[in-house]
């Protein structure tokens, strides 16, 4: 079956806005400039509620709440899209024409457009929905660089509208090609960079040399002795020690830690030690 | 041989908390820091960040770094910069690698708070040049001002890949794809949502298996997963020049273990961590942690955990007396639970509470 929602698109769906309440009603809608909030988890964040000059925005204890928006009093200021560190909140203004509605995004990329200009109009999933025109910037210092663009699209899209074509991107990634078959981790890929060890050796040093833990496989090839300590080798050692013995990630503890933790020639060993006062 | 109260250890979020709080009080703090420059991950946060006010949410994290870095030096906190810290032993003595000699402090508390290390993965190709850590990315686009490639596949959908996916489009950057192992996209929805309408697409229940190219990354190729193995047949390629892995992190708590602090094995907080109570104590006397290398979370709690060891070396050393403790920590660390409530934090505040209720 199809799974579909914000974990596995990448984007709320319609149900999910919805059932967080994060759409205002057609009535509404129709009536001019209004926030639409796309925050649908419960997340510890809320500087939207002291975004809003009107105080229609509620979230309250705990933070994790999702924002609640009283649409009957909110004008549609945008102040929340600003603030919202998710880019979660657009203003859309089904007003705006006839036959256009405004939609108000959050925007972080440079260069920014130009008002008049015409855009590639996206939806939540990055797709191309139509051309639109910009019809306001909103770069103010108050808001540290989250721009707030506004489009002019054709009503019926405004739902679906919420992003516009990066300067120099390209429109949809270039799909995928089909690759050979598939192998398993070779014997010759490198584990600890630092010795230059490979999967094979760890391999062969449980297998033929009983080792069980990180420290034997560190005695008995080196992994882990280099210059970094470990810090890259020591978890994928463990991991292939793991899939070896059939051991637990808890039953295998990494090797002992001794100073000096970082490399230390002799002579800056000899020359400290007193420092008196 | 020089005396400190308390010698920090790490300079970044926590470290710069706890000092604050520290010197606040008259405490004699000496904050010790690798780099050149202090701050540690958060110069590289270019994003805002989420919370509340107190935790300084809408702020982007630099702003937060240059904050607790002006706090610092109003309140004179002694720092030593480009100097390493390469042992700390049982009985808080704290050796520096710095200027090319290894001086010995004698301290009565020693935080350790050095943060994380990024996860490596194994794969054929894994250390062609163009595979990095994400954090390593982001380091290269944010800090230093270089773009690592021209398309990138990032590896891992969490807060980290999905954070990094942004910036590298924001820094010019094409991404290729964010490949999950799980069925499901790790991060916050919120940030999924911006790369996602900005044309990123997501492989879930998918792995890297190869990366391939003469003498650097040219294309990477990945697999479906079943049962955490590839299936054979479900390759896609990619033309990409670079692979970023965001597997996760661990604490880093070298310094810590060789001190003799017990550890604990916690999945929710990346393996292996020192444990430690509710005010940060491990279980040497004197020897606090804070921020990742006390279970990795995010810089807000980073900053939060800092400032509670800071309070309780404070007391410990009579710079506060037990009402003035009380109250403090009462606020840090509701504001700590704050930021772990949530579908998101409960695993996390379950697991803390287990660390410090010593059932780890």
């Amino acid at each position: 079956m199809e799974r579909h929602g914000l974990v596995y698109d990448g984007f709320p769906s319609f149900e999910e806005i919805r059932e967080a309440n994060g759409r205002p009603s057609a009535e509404r809608l129709a009536k001019g400039p209004v926030a639409v909030c796309e925050c649908v988890q419960q997340i510890p964040c809320n500087p939207c509620e002291g975004s809003c000059m009107k105080g229609c925005i509620h979230v309250g204890k705990p933070i994790t709440n999702t924002p609640r928006i009283d649409f009957d009093r909110c004008v549609g200021c945008g102040l929340c899209a600003a603030a919202c560190s998710g880019l979660a909140i657009f203003i859309i203004n089904m007003a705006y024409s006839e036959t256009e509605a405004t939609v108000t995004f959050p925007f972080e990329y440079l260069p920014l457009p130009e008002v008049g200009s015409r855009v590639q109009a996206l939806s939540r999933a990055g797709e191309y929905v139509c051309m639109g025109e910009v019809v306001r910037i909103q770069d103010i210092p108050k808001n540290d660089h989250t721009v707030l663009v506004t489009v002019a699209v054709p009503g019926e899209f405004a739902d679906d509208v919420r992003t516009m074509k990066r300067a120099g991107a390209p429109l949809l990634p270039a799909s995928p090609r089909a690759a050979e078959g598939k192998e398993s981790l070779p014997d010759d890929v490198l584990v600890c960079r630092c010795e230059e060890v490979t999967a094979g050796e760890i391999r062969r040093a449980v297998r033929r040399y009983g080792a069980g833990t990180v420290t034997e496989v560190k005695r008995r090839v080196r992994a882990g002795m280099g210059l970094c300590q470990g810090r890259s080798c020591s978890k994928l050692t463990m991991k292939i020690l793991a899939e070896e013995t059939g051991k637990r990630p808890d039953e295998l503890e990494p090797t002992t830690s001794r100073p000096p933790i970082r490399p230390v020639t002799f002579g800056e060993l000899a020359k400290g030690g007193r420092m008196d006062e | 041989m020089a005396r400190r109260e308390v010698v920090i250890c790490g300079g970044g979020p926590a470290g710069l908390a706890a000092s604050i709080e520290l010197a606040r009080t008259g405490a004699k703090v000496l904050l010790v820091d690798e780099n050149r420059r202090p701050g540690g991950q958060l110069f590289k946060q270019i994003h805002k960040f989420f919370g509340s006010r107190e935790h300084n949410a809408g702020v982007r994290g630099v702003d937060i770094g240059k904050k607790l870095l002006a706090e610092t030096e109003a309140l004179g906190v002694e720092v030593w910069l480009h100097s390493s810290v390469t042992g700390v032993f049982t009985d808080k003595r704290v050796a520096v690698l710095r200027e090319g000699e290894t001086k010995v402090v004698e301290a009565e508390k020693v935080l350790i708070c050095t943060g994380g290390a990024e996860n490596s993965l194994n794969f054929e190709g894994w250390t062609l040049p163009g595979v990095m850590g994400a954090g390593a990315a982001q380091t290269m686009i944010n800090v230093n001002r270089v773009l690592p490639g021209r398309r990138v596949l990032m590896v891992g959908s969490g807060n980290v890949g999905v954070i990094v996916t942004y910036q590298l489009l924001q820094a010019g950057a094409e991404v290729a794809g964010i490949v999950e192992a799980a069925p499901k996209i790790g991060a916050y929805g919120v940030h999924a949502a911006k790369v996602r309408r900005a044309g990123v697409p997501f492989y879930l229940g998918h792995t890297i298996i190869r990366a391939k190219g003469s003498g650097k990354v040219e294309r990477a190729v990945i697999a479906a997963l079943d049962n955490w193995k590839p299936i054979p047949g479900t390759e896609k390629e990619f033309d990409v020049d670079v692979v970023c892995i965001a597997a996760g992190l661990r604490p880093t708590s070298d310094l810590a273990r060789m001190c003799g602090v017990r550890h604990v094995f916690v999945p929710e907080l990346g393996g292996w961590m020192p444990e430690h109570d509710d005010g940060m104590e491990t279980s040497v006397p004197g020897i606090y942690v804070a921020g990742d290398t006390a279970g990795v979370e995010e810089a807000s709690t980073a900053m939060d955990e800092g400032r509670l060891a800071g309070i309780m070396m404070a007391y410990r050393l009579g710079h506060l007396t037990e009402q003035e403790m009380r109250e403090k920590k009462e606020e840090v660390s509701g504001r700590l639970s704050a930021l772990r409530l949530g579908p998101f934090g409960e695993r996390r505040m379950n697991a803390k509470r287990r660390i410090t209720e010593g059932r780890a």
